[in-house]
């Protein structure tokens, strides 16, 4: 087990910078998570930490150890790939040893260690099929006990939730959840899933163009959005954007007017400000739920079952509502709904919060 | 009724294949007078053609070079193609595209022009009459390094990552990981390799003349042209000799191909 430190690390190819002068510390045992669109630098990131590609400039440790130039078997990380990366040609068994039988692990030690791997996930009845004879979750199962046994200081995992099923996706991440503060070994998850990224993060990063665009706790990040990209990547539904100015405390744009409370008032805002608010910020009104009011035509809902999402046509601007799955909702009517005004974030024009 | 005539047709179609062979097979045990019917059942069957052909020319030392030489070409280029074709597709180097250009420039030359500065240099080397010059211009083959390198590319990416954090070095990838999984491309190029060379005759031509070296199609030329065979039967009798080993390696190899690449998947 160790911490893991990247410091000013940047990768660039001829054409394009992948990951720009990104610096990160990750504490022993914790389990980040890299969230982040594609081409986000997330990968290339777990990547370079792993050994498989090369950094451009910076360095990267784990514990004291500086292994910027070492071979990947020197580094002493095991990774979990999206495809599973598990040899078509071996056993489940076989595939769990090799790494082990390649270190010239005692056989016992080995054996050891496989039924104890096979035990946590649940792999016993597998061992001798083939890759091919088994489905995506066990198949991801397996790639995860080769990873264990190993007994690395760290665990790299490259978006390996992405090729499951929904359903199996949901008790994966529980499980990997659980295994992780199990065996309470270093783990760096690169997702583009900020379900997974909220719900199984200690620290999430959340990377945009090969920088780090925010890191902390999954919740405090999606209270406080750092800036504009932050607030509109986490939340489902995408946060609403209203384009305009503040002027004596009231926010005021083409299709809203918003009296911003004392909490909300930023101390600098000349020029022009984004509003944001998040769709469960914004309902019909009722017994303690009031505030300024917005009026919108429905242009559709979405019925998820114990809410109901309203998507409201406000002058130019859309604006989405969750409210509960009792509203009545008629498509064209024009509805009134109320915003949340303790909950509104406003962002500058370069996109930072202005509560920073 | 339609399906009668179908079968009747493949069945004519298939013998106008089969026939010449067997005819061929069949010629071979009959004795000269018999030689130049039809029929494939000879009337007086003997082995007097095999005798003949085995008494007057150096068959056996002549089979044994073939073996040594095809079966080390084949060998060689399929540990040297599969490098080759390992670097161009897994790893980083400078001027990959250029060599693959090259590669592929080298195919559209043809081998008879090259006949002469090749047979110039083995003479250089003082190589004549050597097993090394039967065996070195062939070792690389660039061909093979185009079948492999489209075969490997089809090998994930995250496989020889996962290979690489496990601790095998690329040698190790390669003829741990990348043969089992290739084995219907290694089979192809193994047979074809071996085919091209168990079948050379011009190059041995060149650079053999002693008896004791030659290979089986070399001897079996030099052997028919100069006459010594005499009689069609003992002629058809070498050629018979020089198709077996072909048909024994390709009945070895045949279930590679068929083998479907449905077992190295990796993906779910």
């Amino acid at each position: 087990m160790a911490s893991v430190t990247f410091d000013h690390i940047t990768k660039r190819y001829t054409t394009a910078t992948i990951v720009d002068d990104l610096s990160l510390e990750v504490k022993d045992g914790e389990l980040l998570i890299l969230l982040g669109g594609s081409g986000c630098g997330k990968s290339t990131t777990l990547r370079m930490l792993a050994g498989l590609e090369t950094v451009t400039s910076g360095k990267i440790r784990i514990g004291e150890r500086d292994v910027t130039s070492l071979a990947p078997r020197d580094r002493d990380v095991a990774m979990v790939f999206q495809d599973y990366a598990l040899y078509p040609h071996l056993t489940a068994r076989e595939n769990i040893a090799l790494g082990l039988k390649l270190r010239k692990t005692a056989q016992a030690e080995i054996d050891k260690r496989v039924s104890w791997a096979a035990e946590v996930l649940g792999l016993g009845p597998l061992l001798d099929r083939r890759p091919k004879d088994m489905s995506g979750g066990q198949r991801q199962r397996v790639a995860m006990g080769r990873a264990m046994v190993r007994e690395p200081s760290v665990f790299l995992f490259d978006e390996p939730l992405s090729n499951l099923d929904a359903k199996l996706r949901g008790q994966m991440r529980v499980e990997i959840g659980r295994l992780q503060k199990r065996l309470g070994t270093t783990l760096l998850y690169v997702t583009h899933d900020q379900v997974e990224a909220m719900t199984l993060g200690d620290r999430l990063v959340l990377l945009d163009g090969g920088k780090i665009q925010q890191m902390g706790r999954p919740m405090d990040i999606y209270r406080a959005p750092a800036n504009r990209f932050v607030a509109g990547f986490i939340g489902s539904p995408p946060m609403n954007f209203f384009e305009g100015k503040i002027t004596d405390g009231v926010f005021v744009s083409e299709s809203l007017v918003v009296p911003l409370p004392e909490s909300r008032r930023p101390k600098k805002s000349d020029g022009p400000v984004t509003l944001g608010i998040r769709a469960e910020d914004v309902g019909v009104a009722r017994e303690g739920f009031t505030g300024p009011e917005v009026t919108g035509k429905l242009a559709t809902h979405e019925r998820l079952g114990a809410s109901t999402l309203l998507h409201l046509e406000v002058g130019k601007d859309k604006l989405v509502a969750a409210v509960p799955a009792d509203v009545e909702a008629k498509l064209d009517d024009n509805m009134t709904v109320v915003i949340d005004a303790d909950r509104v974030h406003l962002f500058g024009a370069d996109g930072q919060s202005l509560f920073a | 009724m339609k399906r009668v005539l179908l079968y009747v047709g493949l069945a004519l179609a298939a013998a106008t294949f089969v026939y010449p062979f067997v005819w061929m097979l069949a010629a071979t045990f009959k004795p000269p007078l018999e030689s130049g019917t039809l029929s494939i059942i000879p009337d007086n069957p003997t082995f007097d053609n095999y005798r003949a052909m085995w008494d007057r020319a150096p068959v056996g030392r002549a089979l044994l070079n073939s073996l040594a030489v095809a079966t080390t070409i084949t060998i060689a280029v399929l540990v040297t193609s599969s490098i080759t074709a390992y670097a161009m597709t897994r790893l980083e180097f400078g001027l990959k595209k250029v060599a693959l250009a090259v590669n592929v420039a080298v195919l559209l030359i043809p081998g008879q022009l090259t006949l002469i500065p090749n047979y110039a240099l083995i003479v250089k080397l003082g190589w004549v009459d050597s097993y090394a010059a039967l065996i070195v211009p062939f070792v690389f083959n660039s061909t093979a390094i185009l079948i492999l390198r489209q075969f490997f590319q089809q090998i994930p990416k995250s496989l020889v990552d996962s290979a690489r954090l496990d601790g095998m070095s690329e040698l190790r990838i390669l003829f741990t990981l990348f043969w089992p999984l290739s084995r219907p491309a290694l089979a192809t190029v193994g047979l074809v390799t071996f085919m091209g060379s168990w079948n050379e005759v011009l190059w041995p031509l060149l650079v053999v003349r002693q008896q004791t070296k030659m290979t089986m199609p070399q001897l079996l030329t030099v052997f028919t042209l100069g006459g010594g065979a005499g009689q069609l039967g003992v002629q058809l009798a070498a050629a018979m000799v020089l198709i077996v080993p072909i048909v024994v390696a390709y009945g070895f190899l045949q279930r590679y191909f068929i083998e479907s690449m449905a077992g190295a998947g990796v993906k779910g």
